[in-house]
């Protein structure tokens, strides 16, 4: 046994000999195997260096986009905060008026009047009822200093039919549309005012201030027959303060078509399809577009006129006005001028008494007769009984009215009126209008002899 | 209704007519209320509306075509404005 183990032992000693030896002789490498191993390292840490660049081009790419999400994150979280204080404002109490207030910078009004008619004029039986006026006024504000407004006039009257014998007989009935007037107003500042389009003319103030819930007496004055009411034009007006409230200077200057002839002749009068002679003084026409279709000025050129006044409250309900205003130029294309001069003033003397009127003149120059001269005046007083303070409430309604108005066309006929009657008022809008009216006609052209007259007015 | 009692309130102390015979006194810039500006402009040329017919949008509206109209300072349409708008209608 102790043979067995001393051979192995030496066989194993041999073999792990052998083994050294074996490696030692591998370990010896050729000069040729060496470069190639050395070339193959060069090579290798070439790569090596190329993806350490490689990797710090990566890692920069990481750290930009890291910067980016973490801009993002700020933007994310500001866009989260912006929402939450969104969010805690909608459930925030909020004055719905004050934003709609700011935010309709524009609005749409209708204003205007209308009234109902009940008369008999003398001379005929009986009396009728009559649409007398439906006007309503469209206010459109584009914002602060821009307005637009335009009135009309819707008209019932009787239709007409002819019959075989020729002659006209009314028949069904026709609605008609006027436009009243319709401007752009334009505030430029404190103290003028661009007012463009048909406008109501600043001859005195009725045309301006006549609106018939508005007119104490269901009718006109006669004079202002004489002046042209509107006019399709440019005006500059406004007024200044004089230190005060309740004083002031007030003013108004315009252009317009102005008034034309009839025929075009500039004759004092033409005659119509029945052998009617009327004035051939057109005031109501020459709007700029001819009933051709041309747009054409019917006259020589436009007329201007102006009305300056002076306004004085000595306390409310206490005051005076006076006002002058003129108007002039060609109604014909030869040159025949028409002028006109207005003095206008009113007064009140409490809350109960007002006292109002104008003195009107106008000069027609004419290729027929020269220069004739038309005009009047008109003086209104109301008074309003609540001045009494009765316990009747009828009584405190009651408001009196009287007129005294003259014309004359300066073609022969000449009208005196005088108008007394009262108003009772339901409420500061609506109110029932009753005048007896005793009319004084002479020459060629007489008015119609109203002898009575009930109206129902209403302001909206 | 009345007629006295068609004036807008705040009312002027003379609009019904219980001072009629005091003395008449020139208006105070300073002391003018728009209410009473309102008296000495509106009624000029008709009944005084009062101020909640309409909403303080729509008179904005009405006071600037008064202002054309009727020929009314600046600085008086505003505060007549103002009066308006503070006792509008809904």
């Amino acid at each position: 046994m102790n043979k067995r183990y001393r051979l192995s032992s030496v066989a194993g000693v041999a073999c792990l000999l052998w083994l050294a030896l074996s490696v030692m002789a591998s370990a010896q490498v050729s000069q040729e195997d060496f470069q190639k191993l050395q070339a193959q390292v060069a090579l290798l840490s070439q790569q090596v260096q190329t993806l350490q660049q490689t990797n710090n081009a990566y890692q920069q790419k990481i750290q930009s986009l890291q910067q980016q999400v973490g801009s993002t994150k700020e933007i994310a979280k500001s866009a989260e905060e912006k929402a939450s204080t969104a969010e805690e404002k909608m459930n925030e109490p909020v004055d719905l008026s004050a934003q709609m207030a700011s935010a309709a910078s524009h609005n749409f009004v209708l204003a205007g009047d209308a009234e109902v008619t009940f008369g008999r004029t003398a001379g005929f039986n009986s009396g009728s009822f009559m649409m007398a006026d439906f006007a309503p006024i469209f206010l459109y504000r584009a914002n602060d200093n821009i307005l637009f407004e335009a009135g009309f006039d819707f008209i019932l009257q009787n239709g007409q039919t002819t019959l075989l014998n020729g002659q006209n007989a009314d028949y069904a009935n026709n609605t008609t549309v006027n436009l009243s007037f319709a401007t752009i107003d334009y505030i430029v500042n404190n103290y003028v005012t661009l007012v463009a389009g048909e406008m109501l003319l600043p001859l005195g103030t009725y045309s301006e201030r006549s609106a018939g819930w508005i007119n104490p007496i269901p009718d006109s004055p006669l004079p202002v027959a004489v002046l042209p009411q509107t006019g399709v034009g440019a005006e500059l007006k406004g007024a200044i303060p004089l230190n005060q409230y309740g004083r002031a200077i007030t003013y108004s200057g315009y252009i317009a078509n102005g008034p034309s002839s009839v025929d075009g002749t500039g004759k004092s009068t033409y005659t119509d399809s029945t052998g009617a002679v009327l004035p051939n003084l057109d005031l109501g026409g020459n709007v700029g577009l001819s009933s051709s279709g041309n747009q054409q000025n019917l006259n020589g050129s436009a007329s201007g006129g102006a009305r300056i006044a002076f306004f004085n409250a000595f306390k409310p309900h206490y005051d005076i006005e006076v006002g002058l205003s003129g108007q002039t130029g060609p109604y014909t294309t030869s040159n025949q001028y028409y002028s006109a001069a207005v003095i206008d003033a009113s007064m009140h003397l409490s809350p109960y008494f007002m006292l109002q009127g104008e003195y009107i003149n106008t000069w027609v120059q004419t290729t027929d007769i020269g220069t004739y001269q038309a005009g009047g005046f008109w003086l209104q007083g109301t008074y309003k009984l609540a001045a009494f303070n009765s316990d009747l409430t009828f009584i405190n309604n009651l408001e009196l009215v009287s007129r005294f108005d003259t014309v004359n066309d300066g073609l022969g006929t000449k009208t005196d009126r005088f108008t007394a009657g009262y108003i009772y008022h339901f409420s500061n809008t609506l109110m029932f209008e009753n005048d007896y009216e005793w009319l004084n006609n002479s020459g060629p052209n007489p008015l119609p002899n109203s002898a009575y007259v009930f109206q129902l007015s209403y302001g909206f | 209704m009345a007629v006295s009692t068609m004036i807008p309130s705040p009312v002027y102390a003379g609009s019904d007519g219980t001072d009629s015979k005091a003395p008449i006194q020139p208006v105070a810039a300073e002391s003018v209320t728009g209410a009473e500006l309102y008296a000495i402009n509106c009624n000029r040329c008709h009944e005084e509306r009062f101020p909640k017919e309409f909403t303080a949008t729509e008179w904005t509206t009405l006071m600037l075509h008064m202002r054309v109209r009727a020929n009314l300072t600046a600085a008086e349409s505003k505060k007549i404005l103002k009066y308006l708008q503070g006792q509008a209608g809904n």
